[in-house]
């Protein structure tokens, strides 16, 4: 009796979702499992601020139905969370007191909101848009809300206040410099990011901190260190993601922020993987380790494991695959180039 | 109005407390007023640590079928779980152990095949039992406890509920019951975030009487004791025993005698000897006993002496299988046996009528001199509703022998030939009142004659009695037509009515237009308001849980137009959802 | 009503109606062979009624099929003819739901002895207050000549017409094994010996098992004719002793043809009595 492998994949999100697929339609004897700490189907994240605004319907965001997951014989195991990992015996403990034996483990678990230190202490006021449930809870309020705001500026929360703009409502933006983690934005691109947004009507404040927020029959009042202070119904912060790995420390994984893999996208332990947000993938050309974020970039680097994991030697492409719009700023997807300046505001 | 109707399953092995959990679950939603129907399966094996589910539906409304798949499944163990997990609805909720004693090796946890779109609340049960009361034992309370939290179910009411069932108990079981309950309540008040939308909260139920917790064999038994029952003779089988097992305690006290007998031909013969005596007598038995019991089906109704045989049907045919439940004795009960054989057949559709059909059955067999059979099955016999206390049947229901004038003592005829077919009948002990009756055919006076005419004269005479049983029958239930006529009619009978009812009822709130139709009275059978009722109707179904469609076979020759069919015989109850999808499709 | 009219049986009826016991005999005239021991064994069962002063309306007599099945029709009784082998089910359950009856089950061998078999050893063990007749005739009767339970091995016979190859039962041995607690024999060409026992039997309180040896005149020429009988069958005497099951075993081993009471234990409790002291 032949045995299969049991591929087991922590994540549900894209980069997880395509290394399956992709795994499923080149084995057809595998085992293959899913693991997800979320009890949400396989969404499509980037449209959750179109979603938010009404331009999408809830239908629209899901990817994948949970039937398609029977017919292609992948277990989809949702709402379980991971303990540890233990390389030696090859075993994936769950917190309900299961242990999953792997033959090969791709970690794919994506990454989650930053919030910054200094505003830990106001977490509860705090909203982001990164996952669906988080969502959910919120879409009428912000329906309802007429006045925003919004400190950080990734990528998410540009495409946000353009939203809100579209919607009519009043937003104020603090940009933090460095709130497109692990991507820093320089004095000039902040400058024409901003300048661009003004003109859409959003107030936009540089150069200074978020003193205190209070909340005060349901608004919040937002105190700037420099002395302005702000009446909003809402309070975003869109400072980054930073990969969710917690689980997997301390099991001999080299983890920097996210999990360190090579350019086949191997960790430093035999028969585990990484890919997506979760993970920073080697550069020979900067000899260093750079994080991904977006959709497209998950999409590529859970199809190149799973072509590993199949035994085809496959690199990495180094070059980046797409480019988006920054409030007219080019910017790659891929981080471990040097961003070019070319723009067209 | 705010309701609300919930299947909830509890599935463990044996020695678990599965079963009593369900029992005290059903208890408490009884007092508080809601309707109830339990269902459980147990281990096919007497000993070892076999499955057992406790299937039980919880309703404001009225319930007429156990419900198909569950609404909540807890799993008490997680092996026996996983294949339950197929009747666990598709957005249902799953309660595990998230904490077992052990860790689980990997699918043989119930949280490896759980469907993706199960709701999964994770309780600490063997911690918490632990911490209640020092074993894993009280899992079953913990769990009951963390649902009464989410659901919201009246605390104070389930505690009170705990300590009634375990009040002769003592102090330390009624304790460490009650305190793993409350164990399992403030935690899962505590972490489980609550994240679907069954509640008991809000929804009120009108104050009643104390309700009779109840399953079908219980209640065939409480009837014929009312009934006036004096003599049972039986032979236990699946599913029918434990009528025997009750009536072998309760009828001494009432003044009556029970045999268990060798088999089940003895069993019949001498409840036909019981009934030559002029006493009311019965049996139950199920499929294989009552192939055995054939041959006197055939006596009773020749002889005319009354007799009563409750067939409580199972998987068939032969041995068949006795743990599940069937509707394939249709034919049996009607025609089996050899002869022209009119025998009364009655088919109590739910476990309310199972009171009358004994106490009719009893009657009925009385007054016609003639063989009833009463029809059950392993569902109606084994599962639980709620009722109101059955009031206890007239006196004219008691007394229904009709005795001979005494002028017509002189040159007694047993068989006299009369406008009903009922021959006045002299109880052995009465003075000139002898008779002789024999399984041959015979002439007026009991003596054997063969002639053609005879037989004849005879044999209309039977059929002309049992035609008249139709005059006392119950009429059958027939549900509101919307106008004057229906798209699809659901013809169905036994245990299956009160699902293709509840079909009916769904359907017409999704805007197909349908009716129903179901007679307890199987034969004689009611077959003018057959015929009126199929004439109102464009299509008709018949649902049966059996192959050969033994009932539509039945039906078709009444009605004389063909029928849509819809069979299964998977052991399990009628459900309502399958009788609708078949609507929907027509 | 067809009535069958002959000489001799006109002289018969007449005979009868002479003699006092015309009461228990009901106004039908019997089916059965001229010569048949069969009308015997009735005029000891009236005797012994009209002895005991049993009531008509008290009495029923259950029978099955074969040729004495058609008993209860020529006694003034109530009569059940009921299915082959099941006269001992149907008159337990009579007896059980009406204990002020007197009931008297009635069988052929191949009735009782073959497909009734099953029902034997528990109408004994249990001391159902019933009194059964065997009508041993050792042959199917009624339907023309084959063997039975009871048929001698190596007996030639319309099923086995190179000779029988069965063993025979022995009934009396049957009734002993099964505990019943009273076991006698009877002879039809002796009416007085056998109202004797049949009253002995209706008296006991508890199932009462009487073989009564009866030729088949018809279908046995050779085995158990009238001749063989009268020259074979004698009084056993056991009375005496007939409370020690030893040698009641033996006598049913030993003694074929030997008729009277084997064996009676009227101290054992009837299963109406032992019931009522179970459940107080």
């Amino acid at each position: 009796m032949p045995s299969y492998d049991h591929y087991v994949i922590l994540g549900n999100g894209p980069a997880g979702n395509n290394a399956a697929s992709f795994l499923r339609e080149n084995d057809k004897d595998a085992k293959i499992t899913i693991i997800s700490d979320e009890n949400i189907p396989f969404y499509y994240k980037p449209g959750l601020t179109r979603y938010v605004t009404g331009d999408l319907a809830v239908s629209d965001l899901l990817v994948e139905s949970l039937p398609s997951y029977r017919e292609r014989n992948i277990r989809l195991r949702l709402g379980q969370i991971v303990d540890k990992i233990d390389p030696e015996q090859k075993i994936v403990f769950l917190r309900h007191k299961e242990n999953v034996h792997y033959t090969k483990l791709v970690i794919a678990s994506g990454s989650r909101a930053r919030v910054l230190p200094s505003m830990r202490g106001y977490a509860q006021c705090l909203k982001h848009i990164t996952t669906y449930n988080e969502v959910m809870e919120f879409k009428d309020q912000i329906q309802a809300a007429n006045d925003f705001f919004i400190f950080g500026g990734d990528l998410v929360g540009f495409k946000f206040i353009k939203m809100l703009g579209s919607m009519g409502k009043k937003v104020t933006l603090l940009i933090y410099p460095n709130a497109f983690w692990p991507f820093t934005l320089t004095h000039e691109m902040q400058t024409t990011i901003a300048s661009n947004l003004e003109k859409s009507g959003v107030e936009i404040i540089v150069g200074d901190d978020i003193h205190r927020i209070i909340e005060k029959e349901n608004a919040y009042v937002v105190k700037t260190v420099k002395g302005m202070e702000k009446k909003v119904d809402m309070v975003f912060s869109f400072n980054g993601m930073i990969p969710s790995v917690d689980f997997a420390k301390g099991c001999g994984l080299d983890i920097d922020r996210g999990i360190l893999v090579n350019e086949t996208m191997q960790t430093n332990v035999p028969d585990i993987y990484a890919c997506g947000s979760c993970a920073q993938i080697y550069n020979p050309d900067i000899n260093s380790y750079t994080t991904s974020i977006g959709w497209p970039n998950a999409v590529v680097q859970g199809e190149v494991t799973a072509m590993n994991l199949l035994g085809d030697h496959k690199v990495i492409e180094s070059a980046g695959r797409k480019y988006f719009d920054l409030e007219g700023v080019k910017i790659k997807t891929t981080w471990w180039e040097d961003i070019e300046e070319s723009s067209s505001i | 109005m705010k309701d609300i109707n919930i299947v909830i399953e509890m599935c463990g092995s044996a020695g678990e407390g599965t079963i009593s959990a369900g029992e005290i679950l059903s208890r408490f939603m009884s007092a508080q007023g809601y309707e109830i129907m339990s269902f459980d399966s147990y281990p096919a094996e007497i000993r070892g640590f076999g499955k057992c589910v406790a299937h039980t539906r919880i309703s404001s409304d009225p319930i007429y079928s156990p419900g198909k798949l569950a609404d909540v499944l807890i799993a008490l163990n997680d092996n026996h779980s996983i294949s339950q997990l197929s009747a666990l609805k598709n957005q249902g909720i799953l309660i595990y152990d998230s904490q077992p004693a052990r860790p689980h090796e990997e699918d043989k946890s119930v949280l490896g095949w759980v469907d993706p779109g199960i709701i999964t609340y994770g309780i600490p049960l063997t911690m918490l039992a632990h911490r209640a009361a020092g074993s894993a034992r009280g899992r079953n309370m913990v769990a009951l406890g963390a649902i009464a939290a989410i659901f919201h179910m009246d605390k104070a009411g389930f505690t009170q509920s705990i300590e009634d069932r375990y009040s002769k108990k003592k102090k330390i079981v009624i304790d460490s019951n009650v305190n793993s309950f409350l164990e399992g309540f403030e935690w899962a008040t505590k972490h489980i975030e609550k994240i679907d939308s069954f509640s008991f909260e809000g929804v009120t139920m009108p104050l009643q009487d104390e309700k009779l917790i109840i399953n079908g064999n219980q209640l065939v038994a409480r009837a014929a004791l009312d009934a006036n029952l004096k003599f049972y003779a039986g032979y236990p089988i699946t599913p029918a025993t434990k009528i025997m097992e009750i009536l072998s305690k309760e009828l001494p006290r009432h003044g009556g005698i029970l045999l268990q007998t060798e088999d089940e031909i003895a069993a019949i013969g001498a409840v036909v000897g019981a009934g030559f005596g002029g006493i009311r007598a019965m049996t139950a038995t199920s499929g294989p006993g009552f192939a055995l019991m054939t041959e006197f089906t055939g006596l009773s109704v020749m002889a005319e002496v009354p007799a009563v045989i409750i067939n409580s049907q199972r998987g068939g045919p032969s041995t068949g299988i006795p743990t599940k439940t069937e509707q394939s004795d249709f034919n049996a009960a009607l025609s089996g046996g050899t002869g022209d054989c009119p025998r009364v057949v009655l088919a109590p559709t739910d476990t309310y009528s199972c009171y009358q059909a004994i106490v009719l059955a009893l009657y009925l067999a009385e007054k016609y001199q003639t063989l009833v059979v009463v029809l059950l099955d392993f569902f109606l016999s084994n599962s639980i509703r709620n009722i109101d206390t059955p009031e206890k049947p007239s006196e004219s229901l008691l007394n229904a022998n009709i005795a001979p004038q005494p002028e017509e003592l002189e040159n007694y005829q047993r068989y006299k030939i009369t406008e009903t077919g009922i021959s006045p009948r002299t109880i052995p002990g009465t003075p000139g009142g002898i008779f002789f009756s024999t399984g041959l055919e015979h002439d007026e006076y009991g003596r054997p004659n063969y002639s053609d005419k005879g037989h004849l004269k005879m044999t209309e005479k039977r059929f002309k009695k049992h035609g008249a049983v139709l005059s006392e029958a119950p009429a059958p239930q027939i549900s509101e037509f919307d106008g004057e006529t229906a798209d699809i009619g659901v013809i169905s009978w036994g245990s299956s009515a009160g699902a293709a009812r509840e079909a009916v009822m769904l359907a017409r709130k999704e805007g197909i237009s349908a009716a129903s139709f179901s007679s307890m009275m199987l034969s004689p059978f009611p077959e003018k308001e057959l015929i009126g009722f199929s004439d109102k109707c464009k299509k008709l179904l018949v649902p049966e849980l059996n192959f050969g469609g033994q009932f539509a076979n039945f039906a078709t020759h009444i009605i004389k137009r063909p029928l849509e069919r819809l069979n299964f015989i998977t052991g399990r109850p009628m459900a309502s959802e399958d009788i609708l999808e078949k609507m929907r499709e027509m | 009503m067809e009535t069958i009219k002959s000489d001799y049986l006109d002289e018969r009826l007449d005979q009868v109606r002479a003699k006092d016991f015309l009461k228990y005999r009901s106004g039908d005239l019997p089916t059965w062979c001229p010569g048949c021991g069969y009308f015997g064994i009735m005029d000891a069962l009236y005797k012994a009624c009209r002895e005991l002063e049993l009531k008509h309306e008290d009495i029923c007599t259950i029978s099955g099929i074969g040729c004495s099945g058609r008993t209860p029709i020529f006694i003034n009784s109530y009569g059940f003819h009921t299915l082959h082998g099941r006269s001992i089910p149907v008159a337990t359950g009579l007896k059980l739901a009406r204990e002020d009856l007197t009931v008297f089950a009635v069988a052929g061998d191949g009735d009782a002895l073959g497909i009734g078999g099953g029902h034997l050893p528990h109408v004994a063990r249990k001391n159902i207050d019933i009194t059964f007749l065997l009508f041993d005739n050792s042959i199917y009767g009624l339907t023309k000549g084959q063997s039975s339970s009871t048929t001698p091995h190596e007996m030639k016979t319309n099923s086995h017409p190179a000779g029988n190859p069965d063993t025979p039962l022995n009934p009396i041995k049957l009734a002993l094994a099964y505990g019943a607690s009273f076991v006698a024999r009877g002879y039809a060409g002796d009416p007085e010996g056998m109202k004797t026992i049949i009253k002995q039997g209706i008296q006991h309180k508890g199932f009462s098992f009487i073989q009564i040896l009866t030729p088949c005149v018809t279908f046995d020429k050779t085995n158990r004719t009238w001749k063989n009988l009268k020259e074979n069958v004698y009084n056993l005497n056991l009375h005496t002793q007939a409370d020690n099951m030893e040698t009641a075993m033996r006598a049913a081993e030993n003694e074929p043809f030997g008729v009277g009471l084997f064996f009676q234990d009227k101290d054992r409790l009837s299963y109406q009595d032992i019931l009522r002291g179970l459940n107080r």
